[in-house]
């Protein structure tokens, strides 16, 4: 195998990893712009955007079509419970109280997966236009995969020039930077958290609906997977969007590198990144120090 | 009612409680108060420092393995050996201390779950001394000094087990009301006053860090030698987790409550999974109640049954408190 | 009342015994059991959690069995009933959970422990419970070896007989450099050496071992890494969640089509889910249920009439033997009591769903034969089932006395 090809395939293994890891850390960031905590449930919720998935695209028979239902369903359950339960714990200002509630939400929704879909595994087959395979300087790449980079890349784009041109945008940056000075401004910031915990939580389901075809939907599938989201958006700066972006990537690759040269270490190299980050700058690469 | 008669009262209930339990709880009951001592030496963080550590399974973790191997390799006595694991603890706690007190809120909660998870990779890394994914297994609990047999019991298991939580309830309290205690109180409710006054706030942020790891360790150390092995679940991040669920839901920053806390998450999950196979829908439930509706955790629903006043200062500290996790 | 404890302490035991446990504790083995006292036997598996599909599969074959004994004669006389605990694959959940079946139900009979690591934590403490222990799913090679215990045997094909099965296979098979892929935990890492081992032995070449972290995602690196080796084969040593996906990532990569698949375990929940990515794979398997003897298709008979469109998975019919071999067991031995099973144990020859099993005395690993199979498409099935291709005798299956390697 040549280097050139294979350092290009490398490269593009590790942004396939990027875009999923992106779709999870992105939600995981914005929600804690709001919440100023960590959402438990976050890894349950991409397991759950993977089962409706599944089911979605059973009943449909399209793949696409179940990218589109998954994270409009599960967006709806987070706006649910955004309304039933966090609305009523914000004035609290207790991050004990969010951590408990989503740690309770967690356990709820997986017990409710494995009630509904069972044991077994569930496999989303990719529908055949999706199925070939790209040769890229002589080496074999599946086309899935420059299909999930792609999207993760205009989701990505989308999201930014969203949070940038829109007024919906603005809200969010606002929210996320002083919630008690845009209310004070006579703005509705409750609408504006539980859209974004409803819109967090339907990007992790789309991650979750895309890595499906991956790893099948199984009970656990998101335990790992949520961690290395955590260790993405402390990376990147807590409730920082581009970093999300920027820790995605770069943790996708210390995961290729360390899995192909630092086998042993292969587990230890993302965390030792992450308190090296850390340790230079305490509020992230691109978050500030709060 | 003084907290003396309550101590005295609680203690003795304790020692009796075996005797009013049939045989097989006393496993739970065993390991119920190791986590409350676990849950109660994060709540030294948590609660009088408002550092919440995502990474407190190191400790626990640290303690666990350092005593199975002590035991096993040495065959040491079994206080010795948990008190060398807990001292061990320590000093790999200081320089993990210096470095997470650098940062507050969430950076020090990721900093510690870091640690807990680096050392979570170690035991794959280093497997010949760790026994990578199955731990370390067949720990031995030697009896007790003097070679009287009393440790490897059950029952003398649980005394010992009380005695160091309630040794470590004591310390534990005297320090939070100490001079020390009340300059963290200060460093609690305004850092930066405290700071202004002269007082060095990272350095007594530190020592608790390095104590709370001590404590979490002892409960590791207690651990071990009991159920005969160590695994790395013991490390994993969903350890520690639970154990600051365990401190929340008994209420911080009152040590008694994560005690309560602690035994009550074991046994609860223990006892649903025996009444159905879905018994997480159960267990999930209870805690988002209880956040509903029980904000100040098990001890403020107590103490607001029995003293008005101490949940209403609990209340306020929690109202005081600025963007916390921030 | 578990011995050492008794004997040490007596009388503060006396005391707790008096107070709360006598009624629960003494009763049913200490006096002689009349006719009607169920046999129990305790099943501390995981119903919730990562592996809970292999718990469900052991539960569903023995509610199974007990339906069908119970309706019978029963054994010696007496119904079955199962005991189920749900450990969440927590080595510290199942021990207490064993140990509260001990104490509390008084049961003295243990299977159906999924991870090997909890049954590494049981194993210790089964002197203490005086209780008795049978796997129907435990690989790790170390348990009838280094970690060997008088109260346990293993029913089912271990991960060293597994690689071997293999690795007997690829004596005859064109390819002739390999490269291992396997979960770095005890049971692949134990699955590799004894690949490794056997691959010296019939001169084929190891070229490259790649261990990936538990709970692995993402298999590309690794699929490069194979495809840059340039080996003819691939032995993998993957189960569950890393198995699916690994096939699943490995068949976008079109890797099956460059290198031959071997496995160290075929698992049918898993097939099932990956479809036509299974199709060519060739594998061992612990338990084929397309095994053609009478003993086989009466229980895959049963098992299809009760539950319906489901095929039964190794774990099914593992569990199955090691039952069919514990009632076998009991039979002999008159008694339910752990030590007169173990005794009937040593070296009891039974037939059951794989054949002929031997539980020889020496390290009380149970001799099964080794199946190689190859995942095919099937008219009479809905998804791909495992075809055998060649079975081994059980002679040369199993390893060494108390070791994980082979002398011949």
């Amino acid at each position: 195998m040549d280097f050139l090809g294979f350092a290009a395939t490398q490269c593009l293994n590790a942004l396939s990893q990027a875009s999923v890891l992106f779709f999870i850390a992105c939600g995981l960031t914005l929600i804690f712009g709001i919440m100023r905590v960590i959402n438990f449930a976050h890894g349950v919720i991409f397991m759950l955007g993977a089962y409706v998935g599944y089911t979605a695209s059973a009943v449909s028979g399209s793949f696409l079509l179940s990218l589109v239902v998954a994270p409009i369903v599960v967006g709806i359950v987070g706006m649910v419970f955004e309304r039933v339960f966090l609305h009523r714990l914000y004035r609290r200002r207790d991050p004990g109280a969010y951590l408990m509630v989503t740690f309770g939400l967690a356990v709820v929704v997986s017990e409710a997966i494995r009630l509904i879909w069972g044991t077994q595994p569930l496999g989303t087959g990719i529908p055949d236009f999706l199925r070939g395979i790209v040769l890229v300087l002589g080496q074999p790449f599946p086309l899935y995969r420059l299909f999930l980079i792609a999207l993760g890349i205009s989701a990505a784009v989308a999201i930014w020039q969203f949070l940038d041109r829109t007024r919906a945008g603005l809200l969010i940056r606002a929210v996320s930077q002083n919630a008690e000075m845009v209310q004070a401004l006579g703005t509705d910031i409750d609408l504006v958290r539980t859209g974004v915990f409803g819109f967090g939580c339907a990007l992790a389901a789309l991650g979750g609906a895309l890595a499906a075809p991956l790893v099948t939907a199984f009970l656990g599938m998101g335990t790992t997977v949520v961690i290395d989201a955590f260790v993405v958006v402390i990376v990147g700066g807590m409730g920082s969007f581009l970093g999300s972006i920027i820790g995605s990537v770069l943790i996708a690759f210390v995961q290729v590198v360390g899995a192909y040269y630092f086998q042993e270490l292969a587990l230890a190299f993302m965390y030792l990144l992450m308190l090296a980050v850390l340790v230079v700058r305490p509020g992230g690469l691109l978050g500030k120090e709060e | 009612m003084n907290w003396k008669h309550g101590f005295i009262g609680a203690a003795l209930l304790c020692a009796l409680l075996p005797f009013a339990l049939p045989q097989y709880m006393l496993t739970i009951v065993v390991e119920a108060l190791i986590f409350g001592l676990l849950a109660m030496s994060l709540d030294l963080m948590v609660g009088y420092c408002r550092l919440y550590s995502f990474g407190h399974a190191a400790a626990y973790g640290l303690g666990a393995y350092a005593c199975g191997m002590l035991l096993k390799h040495f065959a040491l006595p079994l206080p010795i050996g948990i008190l060398l694991a807990v001292a061990i603890t320590v000093v790999i706690a200081i320089p993990i201390a210096w470095i997470c007190t650098r940062s507050t809120g969430v950076s020090f909660a990721m900093l510690t779950l870091a640690f807990a998870q680096l050392g979570y990779a170690m035991l794959y890394r280093f497997k010949e001394i760790t026994g990578g994914s199955d731990g370390i297994d067949g720990i031995p609990r030697p009896p007790g000094p003097f070679n009287i047999a009393w440790f490897e019991s059950k029952l003398g298991y649980y005394y010992l087990v009380l005695f160091c939580l309630l040794g470590s309830y004591l310390l534990c309290r005297a320090i939070v009301r100490s001079p020390f205690g009340t300059v963290l109180a200060a460093i609690r409710e305004n850092e930066v006053k405290a700071r202004s006054l002269g007082y060095n706030t990272r350095r007594y942020k530190l020592a608790t860090v390095v104590l709370a790891y001590g404590f979490g360790a002892l409960a590791g150390a207690l651990y071990a030698p009991f159920a005969g092995f160590a695994s790395p679940e013991l490390f994993f991040w969903l350890t520690s987790g639970r154990v600051l669920i365990m401190v929340v839901v008994g209420g911080a920053g009152t040590l008694v409550g994560p005690i309560l806390g602690g035994g009550a998450f074991l046994i609860l999950e223990n006892e649903l999974s025996q009444l159905t196979d879905s018994w997480p829908l159960i267990f999930g439930t209870i805690f988002i109640a209880f956040v509903m509706f029980a904000p100040q955790g098990i001890w403020g629903l107590i103490t607001g049954r029995f003293g008005r006043s101490a949940i209403a200062a609990s209340a306020a500290r929690t109202e005081e408190a600025p963007d916390a996790a921030a | 009342m578990n011995a050492s404890t008794a004997a040490t302490s007596r009388r503060a035991l006396l005391k707790a015994t008096v107070a709360a446990g006598a009624v629960i504790a003494a009763p049913a083995y200490l006096t002689r059991a009349t006719a009607a006292t169920p046999i129990k036997i305790g099943i501390p598996t995981v119903i919730t959690g990562g592996y809970a599909i292999l718990g469900q599969q052991t539960i569903r074959t023995c509610k199974l069995v007990a339906k069908l004994k119970n309706a019978g004669k029963g054994v010696l006389g007496r119904p079955v009933e199962f005991l189920y605990q749900d450990t969440q694959g927590d080595p510290a959940n199942c021990v207490r959970k064993c140990q509260e079946l001990v104490e509390r139900d008084d049961c003295r009979i243990f299977t159906g422990v999924i991870v090997s690591s909890e049954a590494a934590a049981i194993m210790p403490k089964l002197e203490e419970w005086n209780a008795f222990f049978i796997s129907h799913g435990n690989g790790d090679g170390r348990l009838t070896a280094e970690l060997f215990v008088p109260r346990f045997f293993r029913a089912n094909t271990s991960a060293p007989m597994g690689a071997r099965t293999v690795a007997l296979y690829l004596r005859d098979a064109p390819q002739k450099t390999f490269v291992a892929v396997a979960s770095d935990y005890s049971w692949g890492q134990s699955s590799v050496k004894a690949f490794e081992e056997q691959t010296k032995k019939i001169d084929k070449q190891l070229v490259d071992k790649i261990f990936t972290p538990v709970a692995n995602k993402d298999y590309s690196t690794y699929i490069t890494k194979v495809l840059q080796s340039k080996a003819e084969g691939c032995y993998i040593a993957l189960q569950g969640d890393e198995a699916r996906a690994f096939y699943s990532q490995a068949a976008q990569y079109g890797l099956a089509e460059r290198v031959q698949f071997f496995t160290e375990i075929v698992a049918q929940s898993d097939i099932k889910v990956l479809g036509k990515d299974a199709l060519g794979l060739i594998g061992s398997s612990r338990y084929p249920f397309t095994y053609d003897i009478p003993r086989n298709k009466e229980f895959v008979a049963a098992f299809t009439e009760e539950y319906k469109n489901q095929i039964p998975d190794w774990t099914d019919g593992e569990i199955y033997q090691a039952l069919t071999i514990l009632f076998a067991a009991i039979e002999k031995a008159d008694s339910t009591e752990p030590m007169k099973i173990i005794a009937a144990m040593e070296d009891l020859d039974v037939t059951s769903v794989k054949g002929p099993v031997l539980m020889r005395k020496c390290d009380h690993q149970g001799e099964n034969q080794g199946f190689v199979v190859k995942v095919a498409q099937n008219a009479k099935y809905g998804e791909p089932i495992p075809e055998i291709v060649k079975i081994y005798p059980r002679e040369v299956t199993t390893p060494d006395c108390r070791s994980s390697s082979y002398s011949t």
